[in-house]
């Protein structure tokens, strides 16, 4: 029986009621309880309140959601994204710098499209891997807002095909036509000025350099008949003699020096001995505080000096007596006992200086050994006695047009010159400047060149040594390369990176490229950034050298040919004509003896517009922010200046007189200035360069003056009383030691009879019951903490050696460590209220008189050792955070925002920071800087950081900083973070070295090691075990992460008494 | 009985006052209008009140820069100025906890101004741990509470952490004893209103108090424990706030002495503020007849006492420095007498040591001029001896390089003025609309005091 | 149905010496009111000692325990940190550092528990409206409260009252 059950749905289904059959139909039986929006009421057209309720709380929450979205913030853009781009991973290009002053070859970091940081390129046989203060910064002055933005024409801007156009036709309408450059050391660029002489007969190469070494060149013209600088080899060389020469810092290729000098001074396990180093000179130099013993000489004597050290080492000159002829005496004898070893150099531009000392270098076998005359340095060319030609030239109406590239005569030439007059008189003036300066304002085009950074180009400082300039970022502004232009107007219009290219093909490609590809050759040069072709360059036509030392260079290529590096140079003039120039020697006038300088910071000031460089404390005195006269207390005293001392920021202002120019200057007490000599620095006091460079300082290159056909440093000046007061801000207000073994100090007899001379740690007794020991700090500890989990560094170690021999107190750490992690510029104001921001800082220290004598018990006076000597002993500590493994300042903070990472790193979290500055106060270091305002994006400080193109150096992977937090240095934590990383996708180990500080890589001589603890191979870990080895402070146990090692001086003990006696010769 | 012990013992309160008198004479500024004097007072401070507003306004809105502060020297007005009032504040715990142990009867004119004081010092203190932060919007970061940061706590090693608990522990403390004691005042008080306002707002101050006998029991048990915990907590508080510098390793503030030597300190400023303030409000306020020479030379004989402690403090300070033969440690104390703040210190010398021992002499003693001078002589001295510690010892620490020089600009003299300010406005508000005077308590020795006075009536006869 | 009368003196020994004659002739006292504390009124009236104290002292421990709890959480257990070298993983080697403020909150939680208690027990509490016989008893009167479980006797309670020192006998409100 088949299923024909029924079910059926209620009574209604069952006896088949009407409606339910009806409403069965439908999908829902029953009407749905659908009210929503009040369905039958809207009909009426009226909201009743529980709608009305609906909509409110509909619309509430829309809107209040709408509230909640976040702002759009932009991403980097890109629709197509270019493959060698990835965001958040940097890229690396060699490149050179150069800017007509300074040459370094550099890699640079490209974060994003974005040029953040310049490193040395440890390829280059020439800088090594080294920087300069002013090379670091150099990232910061591409982003200069005060850099114009396309060509101007008479004061407006204007197009290039216009400016082509008119210059163009200003050229062809004849008369004599003047380049004037500052040196120039790219073979293309060189090949593209002769093609634009070629072109235009008329034409004229002048090559002018702000700081001249005209000379030096000249000199060397008259003894080898060359007018070029040598390179010199302070490695090889176990004494070194400058006279006023501060090569370590300024002197022609201070970089490359400073490597050298470095691997002369330090000492090791396998190294015990080290270069005597003995500098004559008027300024307290760089150089100078780094001596083993120190001269003091006014400028005049140093020439007398040149003529005395000749006649020592059998020059067979008849020598005027000098207040310091028995030093002298021992130094010539120090020289002849180092034959072959020694070198002399001279900072003075007078021609017959130099000669003598090219005779004294003769004389000890220099030539061939530490100088190689045949391997000329091409980073200084200037021919002072052109220049002047020139302007006599412009100021009689013969220059029909004058084409200036990387220079600002009216900047810095002298003012007797009368520059700016005999510039009205010029036709046509155009000018390659990347600003309005001083010159260029002048001008009526201005067509400005590429930043270094967004060039082609190629380099070559030294004879054989190549390298190439490439662009790390698209022209920020509408710019092209001066070469482009000078080509352009010869009517070339091949652009400059195929010219270049071509030109490389043609040239090094042709010696060096054999078995490879042009293609391949080239992507290899552009990797490695440089090239060396065998210590000669490849072929004249790129000898980077203007046409009339190219002469010289043909002239003499037969003898240099088959010269080798040892051969005999060309002869020296005889004695004969020595004693004449020896009388041609400038004599000192009356008054003070002014002698100006170079500042490590701003060198020519052509960077004056960097807030980094204004903002870098002068090695010597610590100053920021403007240039003074520099002066010996002992003069101060008799002129009743005030002396500054007690951390006064007040100093005398002072009407300065010299070749008819006066300037009002602040006199700064300035220990080791030989008496009765001032310094005043150059670069200063530009009026044109942009917010940060305009009214601070006085220039002073208007007080140069013509010397025997050179540009002359130095003249004698005229001090008034005093004038006024004038606020000085210095990073460090207070100068001596007090007594205290901040820097571990010994001779080098005493460290090559007892490694650990000067460098015993102090012992306390712990007395327990009967028996007593001896500990050192490190030993006595309260808890043993190592022993507790999360104390001990089971991975990594991090700390960092600093070699105090090698350190030479250059700065460029300091301006790295900037670039690197966003450290604010705070501006004259604050660095005077002592509120720098610097995470590194290189304390500097003279020796006192006071100082308590070693091994001498008698009471120490306090108030006397607050005075540095006259002519004391300097010492240069570069301090960070020390990473204490028991840090006072992790203890006190009461949010627990700094404390320690099992790598050791002593770790800041600023947004964790409350800002109570307890921390800083606790630092024995003193190494914690607060953030007292908001520095970006604040009016109050409009520098770099408030500025949309300044922002573009920022670095991404470190936090800008706000306002009302600590901060100090994380051992550039972000870099540790990408070597570990880096580490860890390859699978492997770090290697020692892989990781780097930005202090540690700029640093020229290494004198900063950075390692791990833990890897018992580490280069750190051999320094950690150096007798020498010494942790700063170390009688209060904060057990430091940073080592540094003892500095040793090649001298005897007495070299401060004999400096002293000096003194009172002077007296 | 205690008529016959106290037959030696001078009078507390002075005219034959009944127990209507007093609470006549102590309730009478409160319900009459305030006079031209007090008006003037508040003025003066109210303007005070106004400079500290702007000047810390200024402070929070623009960076702590514009204060003098530099990367050396990162406290110095700020926390002396702190240190300056918790130390004022302990004189009222003092009195009142300390002296009802030891059942000073004397005390009881004077506990409810002294406790006052001690709570608007420790409020002004406050105001500079808030406005010394870099970002004082996050002062509650301090406080041990979850927060969003997974959970980040504070470091229990740190002295601030400790002073967190100390001042908020001693300002609460301290205002829960005060205002138990108010509490039968305001009830007396609520009962003599005539006014609608007052019955209603002294109603609602006294918490519906009756004063039956139950109450007093239990009032009193717990004014003695509060007097049990507030005594250790009184040297609690200034020993915490010595161990932010004692616990450092800065040459001059990593010292062991530090503790009982801050206490005394505190005691002995304290102490000249209670003069300072009582000598200016029995005239204002008339209450010559409760706030007795007697209450004043008592008060002096303390500071004598105090300051001399100080003084040791200071000699010791010294020996040690030379006697422990380290380098830094001498060099900061000899820096203090002979370096660039010398005047600092020698003010200090000069008011703390040698101005309080004037008292040795019951002449001065009881003068009411030479008691005011000295005591505004000892505030003055005890805030340089905090300016002392700070700043002399931070300016020139370790390693020399970093050693600087700090000067005040004018937004951190203002704050301070300012503060002073906000003291005294809390005070005369205080002064107008609270009994001044613990007159309920007071009322347990007018009895033995009116027959201590007959008697001492009759021998002059 | 019972009534209560108030006896008012003026003078704290008079208070004293009569109230136990009242009691032991019957009188029912159930409360005095004092302008200031009366030492041994509590005695006469054989009031119990309060236990305040004993609160107090529990408050004491709870705060020190949680103190300590809370620092072993945050400091050891929770979220150790290598903080200036300082053996944060070890309570007992930290101890020193908690010793401060586990006292604070020691004392904290001992003032502040015993005064709330105190403001409970006594129903002293803000918005309270007091219960005022007569407005001097805060001022210089001494106000006893007796219970009348017999009216018919008030006359008689007022005599032995008023001889027994009172200056007046009054009602509530009157």
């Amino acid at each position: 029986m088949g299923n024909n059950k029924k079910y059926w749905k209620g009574l209604a289904d069952l006896n088949n009621d009407p409606d339910f059959i009806k409403s069965a139909q439908n999908e829902f039986a029953e009407e749905l309880p659908i009210n929503f929006l009040g369905k039958d009421s809207r009909a009426e057209g009226s909201t009743p309140r529980r709608d009305f309720l609906k909509f409110l709380g509909f619309s509430v929450t829309a809107a209040s959601l709408a509230a909640c979205e976040t702002p759009v913030r932009k991403v980097i853009p890109y629709v197509i994204k270019p493959e060698d781009i990835t965001p958040g991973i940097p890229n690396w290009y060699a490149t050179s710098y150069y800017d007509g002053h300074d040459y370094a070859s550099i890699l640079v970091k490209n974060r994003d499209g974005r040029p953040i940081k310049i490193e040395g390129n440890k390829n280059s046989t020439v800088t090594r891997g080294g920087t300069s203060a002013r090379v670091q910064a150099a990232v910061l002055s591409l982003y200069d807002s005060a850099r114009i933005s396309g060509p101007i024409a008479k004061g407006s801007p204007s197009s290039w095909s216009t400016a082509d156009k008119d210059i163009a036709a200003g050229l062809a309408s004849g008369g004599n036509i003047r380049l004037l450059t500052s040196t120039i050391i790219s073979p293309s660029s060189m090949k593209a000025i002769q093609e634009f002489t070629a072109k235009y007969p008329t034409a004229k190469h002048v090559v002018y350099d702000a700081i001249s070494y005209s000379g030096m060149l000249d000199a060397n013209k008259a003894s080898f008949g060359k007018r070029v600088i040598p390179t010199y080899n302070f490695e090889k060389a176990s004494i070194i003699v400058s006279l006023g020469a501060d090569f370590l810092a300024n002197w022609i290729s201070p970089i490359e020096h400073a490597a050298q000098y470095a691997v002369t001074r330090k000492l090791g396990a396998g190294k015990k001995d080290m270069s005597r180093h003995i500098q004559i000179e008027t300024n307290l130099t760089v150089t100078g505080s780094n001596a083993d013993l120190r001269i003091p000489a006014k400028p005049s004597e140093i020439g007398q000096a040149a003529v005395s050290l000749l006649a020592a080492v059998g020059g067979g000159v008849s020598a005027k007596s000098l207040p310091f002829d028995d030093k002298l005496k021992t130094v010539a004898k120090e020289l002849l006992e180092n034959k072959g070893k020694a070198i002399v150099v001279c900072g003075s531009n007078d021609v017959n200086v130099q000669i003598l000392v090219n005779s004294i270098n003769q004389a000890l076998g220099s030539y061939g050994t530490t100088i190689n005359i045949d391997k000329p340095n091409y980073l200084k060319q200037g021919n002072d006695a052109d220049v002047v030609a020139l302007v006599n030239e412009m100021k009689s109406g013969n220059v029909q047009t004058l084409i200036m590239h990387q220079v600002n005569p009216s900047y810095t030439l002298p003012a007797a010159l009368g520059f700016d007059e005999a510039l009205k008189k010029v036709k046509l003036k155009v000018s390659f400047a990347d600003r309005a300066d001083e010159t260029a304002s002048q001008c009526d085009y201005i067509c400005p060149d590429h930043h270094i950074l967004e060039s082609w180009g190629d380099a070559m400082p030294v004879e054989g040594s190549y390298s190439l300039i490439q662009p790390v970022i698209f022209p920020l502004f509408n710019t092209r390369s001066a070469e482009e232009s000078l080509l352009k107007w010869s009517g070339n219009d091949t652009d400059y990176q195929s010219y270049v290219k071509k030109n490389w093909q043609d040239g090094i490609f042709a010696q060096k490229g054999a078995g490879s590809s042009f293609n391949d050759f080239w992507s290899k040069c552009l990797f490695d950034g440089v090239i060396d072709t065998d210590g000669k360059a490849v072929a004249a036509s790129v000898a980077p050298v203007a046409a009339e030392v190219n002469a010289d260079s043909k002239k003499t290529e037969s003898s240099a040919a088959d010269a080798s590096i040892a051969a005999a140079p060309a002869p020296v003039a005889n004695a004969q004509d020595l004693n004449a120039v020896a009388s041609n020697i400038p004599k000192a006038g009356n008054g003070y003896e002014l002698s100006l300088y170079e500042k490590t910071g701003l060198g020519n000031g052509v960077q004056a517009n960097n807030p980094w460089l204004q903002e870098l404390p002068d090695p010597i005195s610590k100053v920021t922010w403007d240039n003074y006269i520099t002066m010996n207390p002992r003069d101060m005293r008799e002129k009743g200046y005030n002396l500054m001392e007690r951390a006064d920021r007040n100093a005398t202002l002072v009407d300065v007189t010299a070749n008819g120019i006066t300037l009002a200057l602040p006199v700064y007490p300035s220990p080791g200035q030989a008496i009765g000599t001032i310094g005043i620095a150059l670069g200063y006091g530009r009026t044109k360069a942009g917010k940060a460079a305009n009214e601070v300082g006085q220039n002073v290159y208007p007080i140069t003056s013509v010397v025997n056909n050179t540009f002359s440093y130095v003249s004698s000046a005229a001090l008034s009383d005093a004038k006024g007061e004038f606020l000085i801000a210095a990073t460090q207000t207070h100068h001596t030691m007090m007594g205290r073994t901040v820097v571990h100090e010994t001779t080098l007899d005493a460290y090559q009879k007892d490694a650990k001379a000067g460098n015993h740690t102090e012992k306390f007794k712990l007395q327990l019951g009967q028996h007593h020991t001896e500990h050192t700090a490190t030993e006595l500890d309260l808890w043993a903490t190592e022993k507790y989990p999360g104390h001990d560094k089971p991975i990594h170690f991090w700390g960092m050696a600093i070699d105090l021999n090698a350190c030479i107190g250059c700065g460029a750490c300091v301006i790295s460590c900037n670039a690197e992690n966003n450290v604010p510029v705070v501006g004259k104001a604050e660095v005077a209220m002592a509120r720098d921001m610097h995470w590194i800082r290189i304390d500097r220290y003279f020796s006192s008189d006071a100082d308590p004598k070693e091994g001498s018990h008698e009471g120490k006076n306090y108030t006397e050792m607050e005075n540095p000597s006259d002519y004391p002993q300097v010492v240069f500590q570069p301090v960070m955070c020390m990473h204490c493994n028991h840090a006072p300042c992790e203890t006190v903070c009461p949010v627990a925002a700094t404390m320690h990472s099992s790598d050791g790193l002593n770790q800041m979290a600023y947004n964790r920071c409350v800002g109570t500055r307890y921390c800083a106060n606790n630092c024995p270091y003193k190494v914690r800087r607060f953030n007292w305002f908001k520095y970006s994006d604040n009016a109050e400080f409009d520098f770099n950081m408030n500025d949309d193109l300044g922002k573009m150096v920022l670095n991404p992977d470190v936090v800008v900083r706000s306002r009302g937090v600590m901060e100090k240095c994380s051992m550039c934590v972000q870099r540790i973070q990408e070597g570990k990383l880096n580490a860890k996708k390859d699978g492997r180990k770090i290697v020692d070295g892989e990781i780097q500080t930005a202090c540690a890589q700029a640093c020229p001589t290494n004198a900063i090691t950075f390692g791990d603890y833990n890897d018992k191979e580490s280069q750190l870990s051999k320094l950690n075990e150096d007798e020498r080895m010494y942790h700063l402070l170390e009688e209060i146990n904060t057990q430091p992460s940073v080592l540094y090692l003892t500095k040793v001086r090649n001298a005897e003990e007495t070299a401060t008494d004999g400096v002293a006696a000096a003194s009172k010769q002077h007296a | 009985m205690e008529v016959h012990d106290s037959k030696l013992r001078e009078p507390l309160i002075l005219g034959d006052k009944s127990l209507h008198d007093i609470t006549e004479d102590v309730c009478r500024p409160i319900e009459s209008k305030p006079n031209r004097m007090w008006w003037i007072a508040f003025i003066i401070s109210a303007c005070g009140l106004l400079w500290w507003i702007i000047s810390d306004s200024y402070t929070i809105g623009t960076g702590l820069g514009r204060w003098g502060l530099n990367k050396t020297v990162g406290w110095a007005w700020d926390i002396t100025n702190f240190v300056w009032w918790v130390g004022i504040g302990h004189a009222g715990t003092l009195i009142s906890a300390i002296l009802l142990l030891f059942r000073q009867k004397w005390r009881l004119s004077i506990n409810r101004a002294a406790e006052a004081m001690t709570i608007f010092a420790v409020i002004c203190a406050a105001t500079f741990i808030i406005s010394h932060m870099g970002r004082p919007w996050l002062v509650y970061w301090p406080i041990p509470l979850p927060n969003q940061f997974g959970s980040l706590w504070v470091n229990f090693n740190s002295p601030l952490v400790w002073d967190v608990f100390a001042i908020s522990t001693y300002f609460s403390v301290s205002l829960v004893f005060w205002y138990s004691g108010l509490i039968p005042d305001f009830a007396a008080v609520r009962d003599r209103a005539t006014t609608k306002g007052r019955k209603f707002w002294y109603g609602l101050l006294s918490f519906g108090w009756v004063g039956s006998a139950k109450n007093w029991q239990r009032f009193e048990e717990v004014s003695l424990v509060l007097a049990g915990v507030s005594t250790p907590l009184v040297l609690s508080v200034h020993t915490i706030v010595s161990m932010d510098f004692a616990t450092s390793v800065i040459p001059g503030w990593h010292t062991t002495i530090f503790p009982p030597y801050f206490v005394a300190g505190a005691i002995f400023s304290g102490f000249a503020m209670v003069q300072t303030l009582l000598i200016i409000t029995r005239k204002v306020l008339s209450l010559e007849d409760y706030i007795t020479i007697y209450h004043i030379d008592m008060m002096n004989r303390v500071i004598l006492i105090t300051g001399s402690i100080v003084g040791i403090a200071y000699i010791t300070e010294f020996f040690i420095a030379w006697y422990s033969g380290v380098e830094y440690e001498s060099y900061a104390f000899l820096n203090r007498m002979t370096g660039p703040y010398w005047w600092a210190y020698w003010s200090m010398m000069t008011c703390n040591v040698i101005t309080p021992q004037l008292f040795w002499s019951s002449k001065i003693r009881t003068s009411l001029a030479a008691t005011f001078i000295i005591s505004i002589f000892v505030n003055i001295g005890m805030w340089f001896e905090r300016f002392v510690i700070i700043v002399t010892s931070l300016h020139r620490d370790y390693l020399p390089s970093s050693w600087t020089m700090y000067s005040p600009t004018w937004v951190e003299v203002g704050i301070f003025i300012g503060s002073i300010g906000l003291f005294f406005t809390l005070f005369l508000l205080f002064a107008k609309f609270f009994p001044v005077i613990a007159f309920s308590e007071l009322k347990t020795i007018v009895k033995s005091n009116n027959l201590l006075q007959k008697r001492g009536g009759q021998h002059h006869e | 149905m019972s009534k209560l009368i108030f006896g008012i003196f003026s003078d704290e020994d008079v208070l004293l010496h009569n109230i136990r004659p009242l009691k032991q002739n019957g009188v029912k006292i159930t409360n005095v009111y004092t302008p200031y504390p009366v030492h041994g009124l509590d005695k006469v009236l054989g009031l119990k000692r309060t236990r305040i104290s004993i609160c107090a002292f529990i408050y004491g421990i709870t705060g020190m325990c949680l103190a300590l709890l809370m620092m072993w959480y945050m400091m050891i257990s929770d979220w150790p940190m290598d903080v200036g070298g300082k053996p944060n993983f070890s309570f007992y080697k930290n101890l020193p550092a908690f010793i401060p403020v586990t006292f604070e909150s020691t004392v904290l939680c001992t003032a502040h528990g015993m005064v709330i208690t105190f403001f409970l027990r006594s129903k002293i509490l803000p918005g309270v409206t007091a219960f005022v016989p007569d407005k001097r008893m805060t001022d210089d009167k001494f106000v006893v409260q007796v219970e009348l479980t017999d009216l018919s006797k008030e006359a008689e309670v007022t005599a032995m009252l008023m001889q027994h020192g009172a200056t007046e006998v009054k009602e509530y409100g009157k």
